[in-house]
């Protein structure tokens, strides 16, 4: 039987920068199909190509046996093909009606009739949801349902699924499976993507893994164990310096143990998480998408606040602190790197120098109110030295640098507060090669000098090759504590993984 | 090609620009109006720049720091309205002066308490507490649309004060202006205006006091509208609160997006309130002798201030870099 969605030798770059690499993949009619790989291993992007969402820069791609080119997602909707996203795409101040009938409403329509066909129409799915309800008081599992009932209600012939379950809780879950098996035992090809393995082994019928862009494996459910995803997902070349094996002599000893932080809660994003950092080294933090790794380290920093009762503890040099503001943990010597340098992290229409001062002020760094011009200029010069960023002039604004340079800048802008604890949030994403490495020795050198250094990443080999320890997240709380030296990275996303 | 002279558009400085506009027009005027060059009328165009100016300046702060502030003109008159009626019903000068400024810092708190802590947005709260000063000093504080100026009172005196020719009001428009330029420039806080302005998350998270210099910005345009308010009641001497009803507010917000302060924040100084406020100043002079009615100069200003906001968003894109990072 022919593939109902075959793609060929599909690339897609972003700005040059490779995200799928010739892939070829085929989704056969009514089938489930698990697409599995670290992040960043390029699962969303091509599922974006097969939805049109964006435009692959190479390959082609055919839907019922006809060569297709989808500008949009909604001509891909329109020819059968619906994404369901990983956060969702619905208004949250219209009723559940509404929504499932959003851009396909009459001309005229009435809300009555709207809510009589919406209540028959999930009625025939099974779904128990109230039509008239708002969106924005459903929780994640009835608003996941009323995704998919808009794309069974657009007849789609092929959805896909991104990250369907990590909001949602086991007995949603199991819901959810349910579903997944009536779509498919009405003809509905479905291609989901999931960090959960055991998921993908108990539902799908086939799967592919991907890794740093490629395809590395597909076949039949029945060919794959755990074991054997996990080697594909992370079994990498080691190629060059950048992924060389460490052993334990090479490993740095803590140092002093500087911030301990015990039994901190956040809402649903952070649970009980205790942990502590040491002085003069590399404290690699893996998770992936969703375990709440950022947001225990915003806490940290004081960029978010713990919950006020039962919030747990932080002690910073064995005093305990609790931060209401950013300021007051940059007084403390706690610098955060960003993993969004562009919403939170640059101040884009100014010049590196202006980027640093600002830092350099936030911190106290110039005394008195009065501050001198001359400064700025000597900052810029000191740091696009120490930290190798690339500019054609020193005024250039910090929008027309190059990403890794970019990044450079925040780092600057941290360590221009002389901080003791840095924490480095996805240090390298959407960065160069040739910069990747230099900013891995900046992190090097800063434990090398003393600082506490924080690195969060969900890039293995960067966790494996930097960290001189390592705590794995999952699902907002630190799970288990690794050495390098004996940790593969199978066992680093063993324990990640749920 | 169109990017070309996109690139030749970008390259040049919105405030060179405005600058030789207004000098093209000053030039015209001269040449083609009798009247205009007269020292009675240049006295009069610096006059009314002084007044239009010493407001942007507060608005421009307020600007640069990425929110607006609407309240700016009824602060400004109704302040000077009740101050005069205090004065007039016989209380003190110092009570009345300390009662007034008092409540014109509890204004500007207001506007800068809700924008910062409670996230409404600036154009809304202003919007409101601009009409609600209005509302309230009209209807409670004092008794007619106009309040004159004591006989013999300080405020008097000052609108007729002049140095070398020169009317008061430009001596204390020139000192606001250095003040403002030195704050901007080299106070730690003024700085602090343009991280905000930039990228309010950013400088949040490098540890600037985002929230406490928000509401900061805030009393201090409200004090700088009251300071307006005193040098319209000195040369006009009293103050007609109907004034809030007129376009006087865009005319602030004109001078400002004119002279090149971006509404997205982060851009812009004293320099560009000064070029800002001597294209407009001129303009409306010119207008005023060539004797075109007020209701076509305000479709003239209204056009021109929507052409200068479209040509403000092409230039100063909210979101310069809309390429979107990771997520592959």
């Amino acid at each position: 039987m022919d593939p109902i969605v075959r793609m060929n030798d599909i690339t897609m770059a972003y700005r040059g920068v490779p995200a799928v690499k010739n892939v070829d993949f085929d989704l056969r009619e009514g089938e489930i199909h698990a697409l599995l790989g670290e992040n960043g291993a390029g699962k969303s992007t091509l599922t974006k190509v097969m939805a049109g969402v964006v435009e692959p820069t190479g390959g082609s791609m055919s839907y019922r046996g006809k060569v297709v080119k989808f500008a949009s997602p909604h001509e891909a909707l329109q020819a059968g093909i619906a994404m369901v996203f990983q956060e969702t795409s619905l208004v949250p101040s219209m009723s559940v009606a509404q929504n499932l009938y959003l851009g396909a409403e009459s001309f005229l329509n009435r809300l009555r009739g709207t809510n009589i066909a919406a209540q028959q129409f999930l009625q025939s799915l099974n779904f128990p949801v109230d039509p008239t309800a708002m969106v924005e008081t459903l929780g994640a599992a009835k608003r996941q349902m009323v995704e998919i009932a808009r794309a069974v209600h657009h007849e789609a012939r092929v959805i896909i699924f991104d990250e369907p379950t990590a909001a949602l809780t086991p007995e949603e879950k199991r819901h959810f499976f349910a579903l997944l098996r009536r779509l498919k035992a009405r003809g509905v090809s479905i291609v989901f993507i999931s960090h959960a393995l055991e998921e993908a082994l108990l539902l799908a019928d086939r799967i592919t893994i991907l890794r740093d862009g490629e395809l590395v494996a597909t076949g039949p459910t029945a060919d794959f164990d755990r074991d054997k995803i996990i080697a594909a997902m992370v079994g990498r070349t080691l190629s060059g310096s950048l992924y060389r094996k460490r052993d334990t002599a090479s490993l740095r000893k803590p140092g002093r143990k500087v911030l301990s932080v015990q039994d901190i809660s956040m809402g649903k994003m952070v649970r009980n998480t205790s942990f502590s950092i040491f002085e003069g080294q590399v404290t690699g933090v893996f998770g992936l998408i969703g375990s709440g790794r950022t947001e225990t380290f915003k806490i940290v920093a004081g960029i978010y606040k713990r919950d006020f009762n039962r919030g747990g503890t932080i002690t910073l040099d064995d005093k305990p602190v609790r931060y209401y503001t950013p300021a007051e943990a940059v007084r403390g010597g706690i610098a955060y790197v960003t993993e969004d340098r562009k919403s939170e992290g640059i101040f884009e229409t100014m010049s590196i120098g202006e980027n640093m001062f600002g830092g350099l002020l936030a911190a106290g760094g110039e005394q008195g109110l009065v501050i001198r011009s001359r400064s700025v200029r000597e900052l810029a010069e000191e740091w696009t030295g120490r930290l190798n960023i690339k500019t054609i002039n020193a005024d250039a604004r910090v929008v027309e640098l190059s990403g890794g340079n970019q990044q450079k800048v925040v780092i600057g802008k941290g360590l221009v507060q002389k901080p003791r604890i840095v924490i480095f949030d996805e240090p390298t994403r959407g960065v160069d090669v040739a910069a990747i490495a230099e900013i891995h020795q900046i992190i090097n050198d800063l434990a090398d000098q003393g600082l506490a250094v924080v690195m969060i990443s969900s890039y293995l080999p960067e966790i494996s090759n930097l960290s001189d320890r390592i705590l794995v997240c999952r699902q907002g709380r630190i799970v288990e504590e690794l050495s390098p030296a004996e940790a593969t990275e199978e066992k680093i996303m063993y324990a990640a993984v749920h | 090609m169109g990017g070309n002279a996109w690139t030749i558009l970008r390259s040049l400085n919105q405030e060179r620009i405005v600058l030789v506009v207004a000098v093209l027009i000053f030039g015209a005027a001269v040449i083609a109006l009798p009247g205009f060059f007269t020292s009675a009328n240049l006295i009069s165009i610096v006059r009314s720049i002084s007044v239009l100016g010493i407001l942007a300046l507060g608005m421009s702060v307020v600007i640069i720091g990425r929110g607006i502030d609407l309240s700016m003109v009824a602060v400004m008159a109704m302040s000077i309205a009740w101050y005069l009626q205090l004065l007039g019903d016989g209380m003190t000068e110092h009570s009345a002066l300390l009662l007034v400024l008092g409540g014109v810092l509890a204004i500007g708190l207001l506007n800068g308490i809700l924008v910062a802590y409670a996230e409404v947005p600036a154009i809304f709260v202003t919007l409101a507490s601009g009409s609600f000063v209005f509302g309230y000093v009209r209807s409670q504080l004092i008794t007619s649309d106009a309040v004159p100026v004591p006989t013999g009172h300080w405020v008097e005196l000052l609108g007729g004060l002049r140095l070398a020719g020169i009317p008061v009001e430009v001596y204390l428009f020139a000192v606001l202006s250095g003040a403002v330029f030195l704050f901007l420039r080299f106070t730690k806080w003024g700085r602090y205006v343009y991280y905000a302005g930039d990228n309010p998350v950013a400088a949040r998270n490098i540890g600037i006091p985002v929230r406490p210099m928000l509401v900061l910005r805030y009393v201090l345009s409200a004090l700088i509208a009251f300071a307006a308010g005193l040098l319209t009641a000195a040369s006009l001497h009293s103050i007609n609160t109907r004034i809030v009803n007129s376009t006087l507010l865009y005319d602030i917000v004109l001078v400002a997006v004119i002279g090149g302060i971006g509404l997205a924040g982060g851009k812009g100084g004293v320099r560009n309130v000064l070029v800002g406020a001597a294209l407009i100043g001129i303009m409306l002079n010119a207008m005023t002798i060539i004797d075109i009615s007020l209701l076509y100069q305000n479709l003239i200003k209204s056009t021109i201030l929507l052409f200068a906001i479209i040509i403000d968003g092409l230039l100063n894109p909210r979101d310069e870099q809309t390429a979107q990072q990771g997520d592959i």
